[in-house]
């Protein structure tokens, strides 16, 4: 839940949350942890809004070092914030994911969303 | 009482590898889903990825796990399970069973086959008379395993 506490542009809690981040430049989205309903909910009206920012020229940034396998509707965020992207013109996405079940999943929400040539794994 | 609870929770521990291979074979995730108990002090830790703690991070990997290996059809011709396990121990304590065992498996990828043995415990709580799966820990695979089911994924056919 985002709180007074909550570092700038931080939305949920230790255990579940992201963080997104834009200029022309770059979009980035910082998602860790299992995600609760809640934030699910502020990730499907936040992220559009940040993704839109982003230029032709900017690069697309998926820090998921620390993020867990999602549920369904954790799921449906991120395939919901993929089908934008691929929309978008951007130079070149990145995904970071480190725990192998997580990044599987990533692979293929990416890949679904018409996305696999143009997000690299790193 | 001490040999029946034994031989109860070791078939719980069968029931649940025979899940698993329903869950890697693309069938329903009903017999998955019912051997756990749904709470939040539950957790589990695959061949592949971290730790999931509580029911709901638990259940995401099962279904993701269905997911990965929706796209695994090396069995379909097949009629041999794809892995079970072997050198079942059961510690029975209360309420409580511990299960360690030894996991082994093929998968036939278009690559070829590849072989898993791995070591893996198991826990079962008593609840309302039934044993429930509560924890399940395996080691973790080799990285060329991995390497290879990540494949699969990104190809989207094994």
């Amino acid at each position: 839940m985002p709180g007074p506490e909550s570092p700038p542009g931080r939305v949920g809690s230790d255990a579940g949350g992201f963080r997104l981040s834009n200029n022309a430049k770059e979009f980035r989205v910082e998602a860790w942890g299992y995600w609760t309903p809640e934030v699910i909910s502020a990730f499907r009206r936040l992220s559009p809004v940040a993704a839109r920012k982003l230029s032709a020229l900017g690069a697309f940034v998926f820090d998921a070092k620390e993020l867990k396998p999602q549920g369904i509707d954790g799921q449906e965020a991120l395939r919901e914030l993929f089908r934008m992207m691929a929309a978008l013109p951007f130079t070149k996405g990145s995904v970071f994911a480190e725990n192998a079940l997580a990044r599987m999943q990533l692979t293929r929400l990416v890949r679904d969303a018409g996305l696999a040539e143009r997000v690299g794994f790193e | 009482m001490g040999l029946a609870d034994e031989e109860a929770a070791a078939k719980v521990f069968h029931a649940f590898y025979e899940a698993l291979d329903d869950l890697i074979q693309s069938k329903p995730l009903t017999k998955m889903e019912s051997i756990w108990l749904h709470a939040a002090h539950v957790s589990s830790a695959h061949p592949f990825g971290g730790w999931a703690r509580g029911w709901d991070e638990v259940w995401a990997t099962w279904q993701e796990g269905a997911a990965v290996f929706n796209c695994y059809k090396g069995h379909a011709e097949r009629s041999e399970p794809i892995g079970g396990i072997h050198d079942l121990k059961v510690s029975v304590c209360g309420d409580i069973a511990i299960g360690t065992s030894i996991y082994k498996s093929t998968l036939y990828m278009s690559e070829g086959p590849i072989a898993l043995k791995v070591n893996c415990t198991n826990i079962v709580q008593r609840d309302q008379g039934a044993w429930k799966i509560i924890h399940h820990h395996t080691d973790q695979a080799p990285p060329d395993w991995q390497a290879a089911i990540g494949r699969m994924v990104q190809r989207g056919h094994s």
